[in-house]
């Protein structure tokens, strides 16, 4: 890859990068704002949400919604594209993918939409109140049974994931533990709400039910006690392996693709320097999430791992759309992108395949979703009319640099990120961009992105 | 017919509930035709639907479909009907206004995009005055647009802001009988009064939850004695104001399960357990009601889209004379008569 500049206060390069891991894009006016401010400020802007969204939050109730969850989906995208608070939409995300819970099972789309929300509020908050949460949300006591998990009658199934796949990872824990935990955690259930007929979905709301609850001794990674799962929770946040498991899964997401997770226990981090540090800022700020976060976007790490990550379906359709500028405002046809964009992607969001979520890096990616991805990419830049694609297309013209193939080309890529791209990609493009001279300039202009959103390059982060 | 002098209010009970989910799946608007016929618009994602049905809860069938084609609707509002029981139907997808006869045979369309003149963006409710022409809330251009039926533009009054005769994204609309039009003020949190004409005679309301207070108002309506009802869908309820605009009572919702629904539990055992185990209380209320009407024998019948039903009640009230009811006082009073 020919990266260009590495690390500077400005770097245009740099906040593209950010905003491509740390959120689903930017357009490059925005950036050129946001380059006259310091990188770690930018950094600490994205960890801070605060309530100016950038997002109308009654018209977006007005126009948007409804019990489809692809309705839902279209919400959810719409703040990908349109908040001010990126990172807290690409941290839902995140634990979405971690905490996999499937709306295929529990066919109850207000409990997990209610889930994503949940995520979005209290995603870099500190893991305790995340697991608290997580071990509260109906949409996960159904999907992994908890509802079943009876004083006497155990069922094992959220005591397993919880520890295995959630908070420690497999090696960390041993068979008694998922026993004594799984007794914790009886009685932990929701109030049950109406049936969808004849009048629809209503909320599901936790409930501890005392009278269903194992009052007895247990015996959990060391300590013994009447444990209960609040305690269980308290236990597994103090543990190093949860700091580490929790590190390398936001470097997973975040920075680069790590082998796929059940190897975790064999293979070594790709980045062991930097998992040191997360994990001493999880430990040091009693499991802050947003601590976490801030080691590892302020790394140098970080900064150079770019274009280094497959995109994942949603990545890519919301990183196209917002490239292309589209959906500032509420259209109809929003859901369309959730429903079948990224499902012929190969994801599904509320449904991923299993409770251990969607397998990462370059298994985004086979032969026929590399060309859904394509298709859909150069769909979208279209006969460059979108808003998004305009900018583009004016940016280049006015700067006069369609006059050299290579400068024609460079500004391109600066325009559509910055990008940067393989030297051979660069030297088809502009023995393309030679080959196009005779064309007026907006028709090579859309030509020559749409020509980018296609190369192998594209779809990496 | 005129107003009455005074009004003995003797109550406002719940009458009943129409329709279910998939019947009428997130009914947004409605209108009553002849014989008892009820008009029920249907939207959701991929859903655009006027469903026919009765007032004794009895499905007539359907029609509508979603698309982008000059008879299909995308996001549709609001639903009326003319003398003849044509239906006019806003899209503020479409930015236009499509009608169908009451069969479903699709009529024709006026409006287009933009703010012009006669131009539409987001056009909302829709309501007919007496001689059948069309009042169009053009939400996202801030303003009323008063057509003929078929679509010749005529006035216009309202801009962006939150003056007396200005918007913001306004919403539902109706007439009364004397000709005066209403208009929920959806952002700005009010309700605003005109003469047919457009000239502005007076609003309430303001942002809140108390008694009075509005969140997001979507629709208004008049009955025959002057009383205004508006339905407070942020707060989750419809609110009933004197002619003076002075507050009088609210409904929450109260709802029983209509005739079909008890049709469709009766051969469902599942559901029938489950309902068992749930809490009731919830299952009676509004949830984000969008808009209601009123009808001659003076009901009330609100959407609860939320809750994929109709909620209808039933006014009480007889009309008083002038020995009936007391002159107006100046002042409140602790002398009991």
């Amino acid at each position: 890859m020919s990266t260009k500049a590495v690390e500077a206060k400005t770097d245009p390069a740099l906040l593209a990068h950010l905003y491509r891991r740390a959120g689903f894009g930017i357009n490059r006016d925005e950036i050129d704002q946001l380059a006259t401010e310091d990188y770690s400020d930018t950094v600490e802007f994205l960890l801070n949400p605060t309530a100016e969204t950038g997002i109308p939050e009654d018209e977006l109730k007005r126009y948007l919604g409804g019990e489809a969850p692809h309705a839902y989906l279209a919400i959810w995208l719409y703040r990908m594209l349109n908040s001010r608070n990126q990172l807290q939409e690409k941290m839902a995300l995140f634990w979405h993918g971690l905490f996999a819970t499937g709306l295929v099972k529990n066919e109850h789309i207000l409990s997990s939409s209610n889930q994503i929300e949940m995520f979005r509020e209290n995603g870099m908050g500190e893991m305790r109140e995340i697991l608290m949460d997580l071990a509260k949300d109906p949409a996960m006591i159904f999907w992994l049974d908890n509802n079943e998990n009876h004083l006497g009658e155990p069922n094992e199934n959220w005591g397993r994931e919880l520890l295995e796949l959630f908070s420690l990872g497999v090696g960390n824990y041993s068979e008694i533990d998922i026993k004594h935990a799984s007794r914790a955690f009886t009685g932990w259930t929701f109030a049950q709400s109406p049936p969808l007929y004849p009048h629809g979905y209503y909320p599901a709301d936790f409930l501890f039910r005392e009278d269903d609850h194992d009052n007895g001794d247990k015996e959990f990674l060391g300590h013994t006690g009447n444990l209960d799962g609040g305690d269980i929770i308290d236990i597994i946040v103090k543990q190093p392996s949860c700091a580490a498991f929790i590190s390398r899964h936001l470097y997973n997401f975040f920075v680069a693709d790590e082998p796929q997770v059940p190897t975790w226990n064999d293979l070594p981090p790709l980045d062991p320097e930097l998992i040191d540090a997360m994990c001493k800022a999880f430990m040091d700020s009693d499991g802050e999430i947003k601590s976490v976060l801030r080691v590892m976007f302020n790394s140098d790490s970080f900064k150079n791992a770019r274009f280094k990550k497959v995109k994942s379906p949603i990545e890519m359709v919301a990183g196209i759309l917002k490239l292309a500028g589209e959906h500032t405002d509420f259209r109809h046809d929003l859901a369309k992108y959730p429903q079948s964009s990224t499902f012929t992607m190969g994801q599904i969001l509320l449904d991923p395949p299993t409770v251990e979520g969607w397998h990462t890096g370059r298994e985004w990616i086979d032969g026929g979703n590399l060309t859904e991805r394509i298709n859909f990419a150069v769909d979208q830049v279209g006969d460059g009319l979108s808003p998004g694609i305009k900018r583009i297309i004016d940016r280049l013209v006015e700067s006069g640099s369609l006059s050299t193939p290579e400068s024609f080309v460079d500004t391109t890529l600066d325009a559509m990120g910055p990008i940067s791209v393989e030297d051979s990609t660069r030297e088809a493009l502009v023995d393309y961009a030679r080959k196009t001279e005779v064309d007026d300039d907006r028709s090579r202009a859309v030509r020559m992105i749409r020509l980018m959103v296609s190369t192998p390059d594209f779809q990496y982060a | 017919m005129a107003r009455p002098y005074g009004l003995l209010r003797a109550g406002f009970p719940y009458l009943k509930s129409l329709g279910m989910r998939r019947l009428t799946n997130y009914p947004v608007d409605l209108t009553l035709g002849a014989e008892g016929r009820i008009y029920i618009l249907n939207r959701q994602q991929d859903l655009a639907q006027i469903r026919k049905y009765s007032f004794d809860d009895e499905d007539l069938g359907n029609f509508g479909t979603v698309g982008d084609g000059e008879d299909e609707l995308q996001w549709p509002v609001s639903i009326i009907a003319d003398s003849e029981e044509n239906l006019f139907i806003s899209d503020e997808s479409h930015h236009r206004i499509s009608s169908f006869d009451k069969e479903g045979e699709f009529l024709g369309t006026f409006g287009e995009y933009g703010s012009g003149e006669g131009q539409l963006n987001r056009p909302a409710g829709i309501v007919f005055d007496a001689d059948e022409n069309i009042y169009v809330v053009d939400s996202k251009n801030h303003r009323v647009q008063k057509f003929t039926k078929d679509g010749k533009f005529l006035l216009e009054w309202g801009s962006h802001g939150d003056g007396d005769g200005e918007f913001d994204l306004p919403w539902g609309i109706t007439v009364d009988e004397l000709g005066d039009v209403y208009v929920a003020d959806w952002r700005n949190d009010r309700v605003q009064k005109f003469t047919t004409d457009g000239e502005f005679v007076m609003k309430f309301g303001k942002s809140g939850s108390a008694n009075g207070e509005f969140n997001r108002p979507t629709d208004v309506a008049v009955d025959l004695d002057g009383d205004i009802y508006v339905c407070d869908r942020g707060n989750n309820r419809v609110q009933l104001f004197n002619a003076e605009a002075r507050y009088v009572d609210k409904f929450i919702g109260d709802a029983t399960l209509s005739k079909i629904g008890r049709e469709y539990m009766m051969t469902n055992a599942s559901p029938n357990r489950i309902r068992d185990m749930a809490v009731l209380e919830p299952q009676k209320r509004l949830r984000q009601p969008r808009s209601i009407a009123v009808d001659s024998d003076m009901r009330l019948y609100i959407t609860d889209t939320g809750s994929y039903r109709i909620q209808v009640y039933q006014k009480e009230a007889i009309h008083l004379n002038s020995q009936q009811f007391a002159p107006p006082m100046r002042s409140v009073t602790l002398h009991q008569e």
